[in-house]
């Protein structure tokens, strides 16, 4: 198989500084090591080049991914090793904030890259499909919660990627497609994106970001609800179980559990499981606007605290279905599996 | 108020404003009368970083102790030590808070659980620990605190109080204000270990980064962690991102720093100016409420500063006096 070596490359936002909130008190969450985040990289690094991935743009960032996975490099040289792709960092501003991966991401689509891999939690990968557009994104889950991104070993995820960007797994079976939930005050005066919740809770502070006084949270919306993960959404995903490719989400009313109908008890964080009263629940139609009932307080997308509103301010949620892709992980490996993609001593692939 | 918008009641949320406008205040105002040379020493100033003191303190009772650090006058403050006595300490006069033999760096006052700002970076650390140690055999519920900054935490006397703190499981907690410089190193540079929550984690206690500027993410993630050490679930570590005013000491001309960068950080970064914006919006607080503490503070700071000038300086019949203590 001939390759063009200027077409293949992936691009890598790696968000150093996940997972180091307020839930690793509160709950037990996990705290993933800097050295151990390098280490899912130089995984996927070694994955895709094994499809055939010459080139990989990644964001530049202070928190220490960069400098330890310069390191690793220079050392599997040192040993002779030539099993990764070429390294580039975007030439982007680093200030430690989400403006960073939005300037990486634009880089990397300005560049061409055939798909981009995220490490983070929820809110990272919100961040990448903000600016992200038809370039699709695969997860590596390395925040909190991470009820987007599948858990999957990251070897995987990179062979599954790569088999895609070198054009080895048709469109059909590569790339699923995605809904997400977006929310506008005062006609768009303020607009933001979630991709699996929004809660709306009766505080008027941002705060540690991090929901978990659940006597405080009055409404929530999904863009899907698996029983099988933690966070806001599994308070949906215990109600009515809806799948990512399945049509619709679910709109919940919340109350104090001392006045509601029903009272669940939810895996809001890792080893956390709350009271949450429940009113009411009814499918979200996509294209349908609904206008929070709740008149003031906070509002929470995929579970951290961004947006605050008054009595003044008028504010609606709407469901849109097919508003971005993904790199469908195990369909594509399927696929390889299925046409032995990967049988042979070696696959043909040019060495830089 | 209606229904669970902040976690303080009205009156709590002004006598939070009112002590970071004080710590604001007193710093400003240090700043101005250490450039005319009336004050003796050093002085490094917490202006910035004010939402980190106020919204850690205000969890803790008096005898709950502090171990503070070269740049102690907002953690006195936030920790009630009297502010006309810091002033008069500062300008090394008889009526300060240790006799005016002390200054900046050595501001101390244990009936107010304060131990002490220090001269030594990380020395904080092990009394912290003492202090815990103490309330634990004390059985009393009381915790303790050990503010650093970046620099100092790479200090062997800190890492090893962490191990201590652990295995003793005290009832303590390690402030890490990171206000990004080790005098005029970048904390990039400079410490090893990219995530403070990476550190504590090699120890085998909890850590969390927080917004330092903000003083609800303060706030609430000192709340969890002092509550749990509180209880008898041991030390954690709190690493409040935040910036500094002015230089690390007064007379830096912080040539390390971008051009702009301070007014940068005065515009949109003022941990004062975003809790006025966050109360005012909700209505539970009005900006003639804040104007009104705006007044009581600079009150304060005036008469606190015209008292110092005024007393006496300390005497050498004062010189051995405190040297020694009877047990």
């Amino acid at each position: 198989m001939s390759i063009n070596p200027s077409a293949i490359s992936v691009g890598i936002v790696a968000n150093p500084v996940s997972a180091r909130d307020i839930r690793r008190v509160i709950a037990n969450a996990t705290s993933l090591q800097v050295s151990d985040r390098a280490n899912i990289v130089m995984r996927v690094l070694a994955a895709m080049r094994a499809c055939g991935v010459q080139r990989v743009l990644m964001m530049p960032e202070n928190g220490g991914i960069r400098s330890l996975l310069k390191r690793a490099l220079q050392r599997e040289q040192g040993l002779g090793e030539n099993s990764f792709p070429e390294l580039e960092m975007t030439n982007t501003q680093i200030s430690g904030t989400v403006a960073d991966t939005f300037a990486a991401t634009k880089a990397m689509l300005d560049s061409g890259v055939k798909a981009i891999v995220v490490l983070g939690g929820d809110g990272t990968h919100r961040a990448v499909v903000k600016i992200c557009e038809q370039v699709p994104i695969t997860g590596i889950s390395t925040g909190t919660n991470n009820a987007f991104p599948e858990h999957r070993e990251p070897t995987i995820t990179g062979l599954a990627v790569g088999m895609v960007a070198t054009g080895r797994i048709p469109e059909g079976v590569a790339f699923a497609p995605n809904k997400l939930l977006r929310v506008d005050i005062n006609g768009g005066e303020r607009s933001d994106i979630a991709l699996v919740d929004i809660v709306v809770s009766t505080e008027r502070y941002i705060g540690a970001r991090a929901l978990w006084r659940t006597e405080n949270l009055r409404e929530l919306f999904v863009t899907f609800s698996d029983p099988e993960v933690i966070g806001m959404s599994a308070i949906a995903g215990l109600l009515k179980p809806i799948g990512r490719n399945d049509s619709g989400g679910l709109y919940v009313s919340l109350a104090v559990p001392e006045q509601a109908k029903t009272v669940l008890q939810v895996p809001i964080a890792p080893g956390l499981i709350r009271t949450v009263g429940v009113q009411s629940w009814q499918q979200l139609e996509a294209g349908i606007p609904v206008i929070l009932k709740q008149s003031s307080g906070m509002i929470a997308l995929d579970g951290e605290r961004e947006l605050e509103f008054g009595p003044e301010d008028t504010v609606q949620v709407t469901l849109h279905e097919k508003a971005f892709r993904t790199v469908n992980v195990g369909a594509c490996m399927r696929y390889t599996g299925e046409h032995r993609l990967l049988v042979g001593a070696t696959l043909d692939i040019p060495i830089s | 108020m209606n229904e669970n918008m902040f976690p303080l009641s009205r009156d709590e949320l002004l006598q939070v404003y009112q002590t970071m406008r004080t710590i604001r205040e007193f710093e400003e105002r240090v700043h101005v009368e250490f450039s005319r040379g009336d004050i003796p020493g050093f002085v490094h100033l917490y202006a910035g970083e004010e939402a980190s003191a106020a919204g850690i303190m205000t969890h803790l009772r008096q005898h709950d102790h502090i171990a503070s650090t070269h740049r102690g006058h907002g953690h006195c403050i936030a920790k009630g030590v009297d502010v006309k006595g810091m002033m008069a300490e500062i300008f090394g006069k008889k009526s300060g808070v240790c006799g005016g033999k002390g200054g900046s760096m050595h501001i101390a006052d244990l009936d107010k659980g304060m131990m002490g700002a220090n001269g030594i970076l990380g020395a904080g650390a092990p009394l912290a620990c003492g202090a815990a140690l103490a309330a634990k055999f004390r059985d009393n519920g009381d915790i303790a605190i050990s503010f650093v900054g970046d620099g100092a935490s790479n200090q062997g006397t800190f890492l090893e109080s962490l191990n201590l703190a652990s295995i003793w499981n005290l009832p303590v907690v390690f402030v890490v204000e990171n206000n990004g410089y080790a005098e005029s190193t970048s904390v990039d540079w400079a410490v090893a270990c990219d995530s403070y929550v990476d550190r504590a984690s090699g120890f085998g206690m909890p850590g969390v980064t927080v917004d330092g500027t903000d003083f609800f993410a303060v706030y609430e993630a000192a709340g969890e962690i002092i509550r749990r050490a509180r209880e008898g679930g041991g030390p954690s570590l709190l690493e409040c991102k935040m910036i500094r005013f002015f230089g690390h000491f007064e007379g830096d001309a912080q040539t390390y720093r971008a051009s702009g960068e301070v007014d940068d950080i005065r515009a949109n970064q003022d941990c004062l100016k975003s809790f006025s914006k966050t109360v005012t919006a909700s209505g539970v607080l009005s900006q003639a409420d804040l104007e009104a503490c705006d007044t009581e503070v600079l009150s304060l700071i005036e008469e606190a500063v015209s008292s110092a000038k005024a007393a006496e300086l300390p005497t050498e019949a004062d010189l051995l006096t405190d040297v020694y203590v009877n047990y």
